[in-house]
C-alpha cells in the first residue's frame, strides 16, 4: 500500500513539495498510479470524475477558482473534495485561497504544494506511481550482470549460485542480489531485479560466512538493479533429466507474466560454472544481435546433407 | 560389442533436432556407443560427434554398442531412426 506520506519521504525533494495542511494526516492510501487536474469538475460537472487518481490544481484551476465569488469557490471546492481523493497538489508554488484550506480541513483531504510547474510536475511523479504499483515479487536466487547480461541463478539451496556468482564477481561482473531477489515488472515485459535493502553488496559463502562484495572487490563489483534477461537453473546431474543439448529449442521460465529464456546447467565436480556463465551471457548477446549459433551450425548441416543427397542422386543416374 | 545397420529415412537427414533426441537416447544407456556412416565410429552420446556425421536422408549408418545394455540400446536407437525421429516431411 501505497501513501501520500510514502510519496513524501521519496519525492518530497524531487516535486519541491511543501505540505500546506500540517495538522491533517497524510496516511491516506493512494489507489491508481495515475495523476490528472480537475478541470470541469470545478465548473460542476462530474459526469466523467475519476476520484480515485491524484489531481494536480494547475495554473487554469487556480486562475477559474480566482474567477468565482468566494461562496461559489466554496461551493466548487466543496464538490470537488467530497469524492475522498488521497490529497490535492497545487503546483507552480500559487498562493491557495482560503476556501480551500477550509474545505480540505473539512473533508480531511491534505494539500500539498510543488514549486514545478503543472507539466514538470506530472513528468516527475509519473516514474514513482508506475514504479510503487508495478507487479512486483521476490524470488530465491542470485542476480549478476555478467558482460551487461543480467543472468539470474536459480536452483536448490546449497547448489553454488553465490560461489558461482563470487566468482564471475572475481572475474570482473558484477553483483547486483545475493539468495533473495526482488522483481519488479515494468511495462508489459522488462523485469528488474534488485537487492534487498538491508543486505545489499553482502553475499553468505559457506564456510566463509558474510563478505562484503563491494569492499572487497571495489564499487566496480557492485549493481544497483538490473533487468533480469536469462535464467540460469544449476541442476544436480541427472542423466534421466533433459537437458537442452543443441540450444534451438530454448526454453523459457515466467516471471510476473514475463516469459525469461531459461538454461538449465547440470552441475558435476570440476565442472566450471563461471566460463558455462559467461557463455550463456555472451550467447544472449549474440542472440539479440541476429546471429543465432545453434541455428546456423543447423543451416550449414542441413545444406551439406542435401547437396550430398543431390551429389548421390546424379552420380546414380550416371550409367556410362 | 553389439552392431546392428539402419538407414536415414527422415527427409532431412540427421540435422541438430534428431542429433540431439539420439544423444539423449544414448545418455540414458550404461553402454559405450559408437555410429558410423562409413568414415569412422563417433560418439553416440556426443552431440558434436553425431552432427559431424552428416548423415543425409538415405544414407546407410552402423549402431555398434558395447557394454552390459548394449544389445537394448542398438535396439531402441535403431527404432528411433527408424521412426523418422517424428519429423514431418519438408520441416527443418
Amino acid at each position: 500500500m501505497t501513501t501520500v506520506a510514502d510519496l513524501l519521504e521519496s519525492l518530497g525533494d524531487t516535486l519541491q513539495l511543501e505540505v500546506m495542511t500540517e495538522d491533517l494526516s497524510l496516511d491516506r492510501e493512494i489507489t491508481v498510479p495515475e495523476i490528472t487536474s480537475p478541470g470541469l469538475v470545478l465548473a460542476g460537472f462530474v459526469e466523467r470524475f475519476v476520484s480515485k487518481r491524484l489531481h494536480a490544481l494547475g495554473e487554469t484551476e487556480m486562475a477559474y477558482l480566482e474567477n468565482l465569488s468566494a461562496r461559489e469557490r466554496t461551493k466548487s471546492l466543496d464538490t470537488f473534495l467530497s469524492y475522498d481523493l488521497p490529497c490535492v497538489f497545487v503546483t507552480k508554488d500559487q498562493p491557495i485561497p482560503e476556501e480551500l484550506f477550509s474545505v480540505a480541513r473539512k473533508r480531511k483531504v491534505p494539500v500539498l504544494r510543488s514549486s514545478l510547474s503543472t507539466s514538470q510536475f506530472y513528468r516527475l511523479i509519473t516514474p514513482y506511481l508506475r514504479e510503487a504499483f508495478s507487479p512486483a515479487t521476490k524470488v530465491h536466487g542470485s542476480l549478476a550482470d555478467v558482460y551487461g547480461v543480467g543472468l539470474l541463478f536459480v536452483g536448490r539451496s546449497g547448489i553454488g549460485k553465490s560461489e558461482c556468482v563470487l566468482d564471475l564477481v572475481e572475474r570482473g561482473h558484477r553483483l547486483v542480489a545475493d539468495d533473495l531477489v526482488n522483481v519488479t515488472r515494468r511495462g508489459s515485459g522488462v523485469l528488474i531485479g534488485k537487492s534487498e535493502e538491508v543486505t545489499s553488496r553482502f553475499m553468505e559463502i559457506r564456510g566463509v560466512g558474510l563478505v562484503d562484495v563491494s569492499a572487497l572487490f571495489g564499487v566496480r563489483a557492485f549493481r544497483q538493479q538490473k533487468r533480469i534477461e536469462v535464467v540460469v537453473e544449476l541442476a544436480d546431474w541427472d542423466d534421466a533429466r533433459d537437458v537442452d543439448r543443441t540450444g534451438l529449442n530454448t526454453k523459457t521460465r515466467d516471471i510476473l507474466g514475463v516469459e525469461v529464456p531459461e538454461v538449465v546447467i547440470p552441475l558435476i565436480p570440476g565442472k566450471n560454472i563461471t566460463v558455462v556463465s559467461e557463455v550463456v551471457a555472451l550467447n544472449h548477446l549474440l542472440k539479440y544481435s541476429g546471429v543465432d549459433s545453434a541455428q546456423n551450425l543447423n543451416d550449414r548441416l542441413v545444406r551439406q546433407m542435401a547437396e550430398k543427397r543431390d551429389l548421390k542422386k546424379y552420380l546414380s543416374e550416371d550409367y556410362e | 560389442m553389439i552392431e546392428g545397420k539402419t538407414t536415414i529415412s527422415n527427409q532431412m537427414g540427421l540435422h541438430a533436432r534428431p542429433a540431439a533426441q539420439l544423444v539423449k537416447l544414448a545418455a540414458t544407456f550404461s553402454s559405450k556407443i559408437f555410429l558410423d556412416n562409413g568414415s569412422g565410429d563417433v560418439n553416440g552420446k556426443s552431440i558434436m560427434g553425431v552432427l559431424t556425421l552428416a548423415a543425409e536422408c538415405g544414407s546407410d549408418i552402423s549402431v555398434k554398442a558395447d557394454g552390459t545394455d548394449a544389445e537394448k540400446a542398438v535396439q531402441a536407437i535403431i527404432d528411433l531412426i527408424d521412426s523418422g525421429f517424428g519429423e514431418v516431411a519438408g520441416e527443418a
